[in-house]
This record gives structure tokens, sequence and C-alpha cells, in this order.
């Protein structure tokens, strides 16, 4: 039986994927996984909807958390709790689709964590050591470090401070550490209220002071680019995802040291990553097939190779177990910060809106108040109104 | 030529209009119809009346993309047109060296949109490419101008008129060949000036094909895509939101067809606008349709009498 699975990587991640793909289709005869390559994530979901739409849908995908809820509502996912096994899988309670997702509107199984992440702070230790200084605990902390570390050479040449995607992620991470939610438990969207404002301002502060480059670009392109800043020791700290733990370590010509997002009134992350879902209109002997696939990933095996190699979280418990017992966390304690911020993570509201606030409300409103000094106040209201406008 | 029966020209002309209504008409048709619903691909229509259009107008969304969009393509099409010219006029001379020249500038025009995309991306990086090296050489700080949201629009225009002037200045080379050397050495006998000759002579028998690569650039510029999704994917603080980015952002990225849909039509009507202001232009200066310029052109030499 043929499964295929879109997928949405590059580099050392893809080469992840299908060395595993390529072991699961070698040790057995039954499925045999085509994995194909569809650009980045929402390059992807774009496809993804699209096939869903002409009917020509691959049997299996993995879909930003995002979207989750509305591919959820519009009844083209496949619910899982029926199949061998899924209510048996041990997932990290805050990666599982019941701990990442918070609401009362939460459906049935119909998506399994893959990769999953969360936004961390790194930073040049050897910069650090040479300022003397220590990794910021807070919002006010961090400010003044990304002061102290900017430093502006005579030759034109600047060593940012501070570099950090203007994007939702972050953003929704900053929410939550001034004390704010997206959606009230009534089921208001308030993008934070006054929260949403405080990260605006915070963000247009470092700015006006000149120790944070907004990178160029947007959405992956502009991680990419602060990614690259950092690696080339232009930037001295920045906030990335765990994703790239591994990647960094292997090509920064520094030593990289991980830390947990500063606070604000609170410590607060959000997860993000992608879930496995399977496509409820494909055939369902391509779907148990898929599942097999789905299930061999979450092994312990797979699940901890997955996660070492790339950084990546581990999703189940059995995996953490087994790394704590093998002493991974001791050799790699950048992985182990990502992993304790777990305990701050924030679930996301399950509203099918969900996407929506992201990709026409928020994002596109962020870059316009911290590039061009809009004032916050403004800049959230209008964005509030266009969530209160019905699609 | 009078056809043998009435339905004769339209026969001949069946085929194309079956494309243009399938392909043109009809998708248009159906934007619009949809630009009334909302609608993801995946969830069953709703109708919304006008309201997609009402959110485009909502804090001058729709405004700002079209005079974006608008402020890209006058300065692809000057820029275009003016280095084109420059450019044929500078090389329309014999010889190995000049044909070399001329092959190198026309080679961008067949590199395609997303090489040049990335070639200029690397070009263009503040901390590890071409300009940033050489701003730091001279000891000014290295500058993203696709990270500067009051620099990113010139910046891909720059961009676009880098790619597409080679291919107006094979059209103005073509253009020059139709000039008659009698005229210029007619001019030249009476004492006009290398300037007063171009500006008298040669400029008012270009007059066509200036048309033409301003159209042909104004036509790709508008449909612009590549440049914007591989550069800045409408960013900074979307200074580079062009319409059909947004068309495609709107419909692929934001699920919202019905909102691409109505950026679609006003997009289809902004179009129809200014072609409509081009053709009256054009018919005004040229005295209707029926005027055309005689073969030698000496009806447009004028102030040399």
């Amino acid at each position: 039986m043929v499964v295929t699975f879109w997928y949405a990587y590059g580099d050392l991640v893809r080469r992840v994927l299908l060395d595993l793909v390529d072991k699961f289709n070698a040790g057995q005869t039954r499925v045999l996984v085509k994995a194909v390559h569809q650009g980045d994530y929402y390059e992807a979901l774009a496809k993804l909807r699209t096939a869903l739409a002409a009917g020509v849908a691959p049997t299996l995908s993995h879909v930003v958390l995002e979207v989750v809820p509305y591919l959820a509502r519009a009844g083209v996912l496949e619910p899982l709790d029926g199949y061998d096994g899924a209510t048996e899988l041990a997932f990290v309670p805050a990666l599982a689709q019941r701990g990442s997702f918070a609401g009362s509107l939460l459906e049935s199984l119909v998506s399994v964590p893959f990769n999953r992440s969360t936004p961390i702070v790194f930073a040049n230790r050897d910069v650090l050591e040479r300022e003397g200084a220590s990794l910021p605990r807070s919002w006010e902390e961090l400010a003044l470090l990304a002061r102290r570390l900017t430093r502006r050479g005579a030759g034109g040449d600047v060593r940012w401070g501070f570099e950090v995607p203007i994007s939702w992620w972050y953003w929704v991470a900053m929410v939550g550490q001034a004390g704010g939610r997206l959606v009230e438990t009534d089921g208001r969207v308030s993008l934070g209220g006054a929260a949403g404002e405080r990260a605006i301002r915070f963000w247009q502060r470092l700015v006006s002071e000149r120790s944070m480059r907004p990178p160029p670009g947007r959405d992956y392109q502009a991680w990419q680019s602060t990614n690259e800043s950092f690696l080339q020791g232009r930037v001295a700290m920045m906030w990335s995802s765990t994703a790239h733990v591994r990647y960094l370590e292997n090509n920064a010509r520094f030593p990289v040291v991980a830390a947990p997002l500063p606070r604000d009134l609170r410590a607060s992350v959000p997860t993000g990553g992608t879930m496995f879902v399977l496509v409820r209109a494909a055939p369902d002997e391509e779907k148990r097939a898929a599942w097999e696939f789905v299930r061999w990933m979450c092994a312990t095996d797979q699940t901890i190779a997955w996660s070492t190699r790339t950084g990546y979280m581990p999703t189940t418990r059995p995996a953490v177990e087994r790394l704590i017992e093998s002493g991974w966390y001791g050799s790699h304690p950048n992985d182990r910060v990502a992993y304790d911020q777990l305990a701050d993570a924030e679930p996301w509201p399950w509203v099918p809106e969900l996407f929506r606030l992201e990709r026409d409300v928020v994002e596109p409103r962020l870059e316009d108040a911290v590039l061009r000094g809009r004032d916050a106040h403004e800049v959230m209201a209008e964005a509030r109104e266009e969530a209160a406008r019905p699609v | 030529m009078t056809p043998r029966a009435p339905w004769h020209p339209w026969a001949m002309l069946a085929p194309t209009l079956a494309l243009l209504v399938v392909f043109f008409v009809v998708p248009i048709g159906v934007a619009a119809c949809e630009s009334f619903f909302s609608w993801d691909l995946l969830t069953p229509h709703r109708f919304v009346g006008l309201a997609n259009y009402r959110a485009l107008g909502a804090h001058g969304e729709i405004v700002a993309v079209a005079l974006r969009t608008l402020a890209y393509s006058s300065l692809v099409v000057a820029g275009t047109v003016a280095l084109g010219l420059a450019l044929a006029l500078l090389l329309d001379r014999p010889g190995r060296l000049f044909a070399f020249v001329r092959a190198s500038v026309f080679s961008a025009y067949v590199v395609s949109w997303v090489a040049v995309a990335l070639l200029w991306m690397w070009l263009l990086d503040g901390n590890s490419g071409v300009l940033g090296a050489l701003l730091r050489r001279l000891g000014a700080n290295p500058v993203s101008p696709l990270g500067d949201p009051r620099w990113a629009l010139p910046t891909l225009a720059l961009v676009a008129v880098w790619k597409l002037t080679g291919y107006a200045m094979i059209i103005f080379l073509a253009g020059l060949q139709g000039v008659p050397r009698a005229l210029l050495e007619a001019a030249a006998l009476d004492g006009a000036s290398p300037v007063a000759r171009f500006r008298y002579v040669t400029m008012p028998l270009l007059a066509p094909t200036t048309a033409f690569v301003a159209t042909t650039s104004l036509v790709t510029s508008f449909q612009a895509f590549d440049v914007v999704r591989i550069m800045t994917q409408g960013g900074p603080a979307r200074a580079t939101e062009l319409f059909v980015y947004e068309i495609y952002e709107q419909i692929f990225l934001n699920l919202s067809v019905g909102r691409a849909s109505a950026l679609t039509v006003v997009f289809f009507l902004l179009l129809f606008a200014l072609a409509g202001l081009e053709l009256r232009v054009w018919r005004t200066r040229t005295g209707g349709p029926a005027a055309r310029p005689k073969p030698d052109g000496q009806d447009r030499v004028r102030g040399l009498q």
C-alpha cells in the first residue's frame, strides 16, 4: 500500500525526515511511504487546501498548529480516536492535541504531535563572557542587555544586541508574558488587550533604542535571516525556535547558549511546529497504512532520533524518560532548556478563526506598528475590529 | 475586403474568442460572483453582499495597495523606457564590442525572475551581500534596503528595471533602424545639433516604439509576483504588497477566496480604466485609430522647416 505524505522542511530537518521514512520503508513490506516536499509550512498548507478542494489530497500531511481547529471544523481531518493504539500513545501533555489547545469546542482527536517546538533565547556565549553578562530573565533585563551588547564600529560595522522576527509567534509569547490571552474565557477575541499593545511597545522601544535589528523579509525568510545574523556574529542574542538548536550548534563558530524566554508579569510561551493529520476523504486502507507510519514515528526510537538530530521536542513521555536516563540532557543543556520551558507553555485557543487571526489580523499589523512607529493602541484596536468582522 | 457571408468574420474570430471567453471572461465573471461570498475552499459558500469590498475599503487598505502598485509600475515603466532608450542610442553602433555589450545587457531579460530575485537578494543583503560589504568599506552603516519600508518598493522596481531594460533596448534598437538616415542628414545640414536631431527627428519617429515598450513594461509591472514573493513577501510593513501578490496572499495564505476575488475585481477595473485612458491619449495624439504614421515618417518631423 502506497501512502503519499506531503511534508514541508528544508536542509537538515528534511534529511532527517527522509532518513526516517527510508528506514520505515525498509523495515516492512506492507506500506510504502512516498514523502513529497511541498515548500515551507504556508506553501504546503496552500497546496493541501487546494488539493483537498480538488479531491486530490494526499493521505498524510502535517500542518501548523494554528490551522488544526479550522481544518477540523471544515471536516477534512480524519478522527483518530478509533485507530489502533491512538489512545495509548503517551504524549508529553503540553504537546499533545488536548494539551496544545484549550477551549470548550475541542473536538475529537484529529492530530498527532510531530515536530513540536517553543520559542527560546539563543546567545553567543563568547560575547556574554567577554561582557561579563548573563542571560536576561525579564523584559527590562533584555532591553538593558541588548543595549549593552550592541556595538557600532568606526567602519560602519554593527553588532546588534538582539534580533527577533517581528512575527506572530513571538508576539503571542510576549502577550502571554504580559499577562494577556488571545481569546478570553467567554470566547471574545481580545488579542491580549493591553498586553498585546504592551508587547508591541516593547519592540518599538528596542528598535528605537537601536539595540534590536528587525530582520528583513517575512515569515520564514525573516527567521532565516535572524539565524544567519546570529551565525555570522552580527547579533549577540536572538529569539528563535528550539527547532534550530542542532542547526545553530553545528554551524556556529562560537558556543551557543540557550535560555528560556524572559518574563514580564509572568513566564509564558506558546508551543509551535506541526501536527500529523490524516485526510478524511482518503481511502480507508490508505488511512490505516498512514496511521501505521504515524505510530511508528511516535515510537520511542524514532521520537528520540527525530528530536536529538534536529532539536525539535521529544513528543512522548517514554522518549523523554529515556533521554533523561541516558544523560542526553546533561550533555546537551540547550535541549534541556527547551524541554523545561514546557512548564510555562500556554495552550492555544481552540477556535476555527485562529489561523485567520494570525495571518490576516495580527501578522500584517505587527511590522506596520514596529517599523513605522504606529501607535500600538491604534494598531491593536484596528486588529480587534478586523477580528470581529464576519468572514 | 467584403466577406462572402456575414458570419465568416465571426467564424475566423471564433477560436480566439473562445479562448478569451474561457480563460478571461469566465474567470473574471466567477471572481465577480465569488466576491459577494465568504468562502475558504473547504467550507460552504456564504453570501455576504458587499462585505468583502467594505473590508478592503476599511483603513484604506485597497487604496494603499492600488497606490503602491501604481507607484511601482510608474518607476518600472519610466526606468525601463529611459534606460532602454539610452542604451539603444549608446549601443546602436557596428562592431563586435558593441554587439557583445548589447548581448550582455539583453541577457538579463532571458534569466528567470526567480534567479534574478535571488541574485539581487544576495547583492543587497546588508549583512553578507555586496552592498553591505561596499558600504562597510566606505565606512558607512550597512543597510538592507529590502528591510526598510521606505526603500523596499523602489528597490524592487530597480530589480525589475534591471531585468526589463535589455528587452526595451532591443525594441528601441529595432525602432532606430526605422529612422531614415536621410532625415537625420538633412537635419544636420540645416544646422540641427545632435540634441535637436534627437529631439525633433528621432524621438517623434520612435513614438510608436516608446508606446510599445511603455505598454509592455506596464503590463509586466502590474503582473509583478515573483520578485515580491521571493524578495519581500509583501513586507516590510506591507510596503511591497502589490495587487497580484495581495490576491495570492488572501486566497492561499489567508484562506479568503471572497476577499481575493474582490481584490481581483478591483484590479480588473483599475486596469480597464488605465487601458481606456491610454487608448484615449493615444487616439488624441495620433488623431484617431485611422491616423497612421507614413512609412517614411515625414509627417511627424516637425520644427525643422
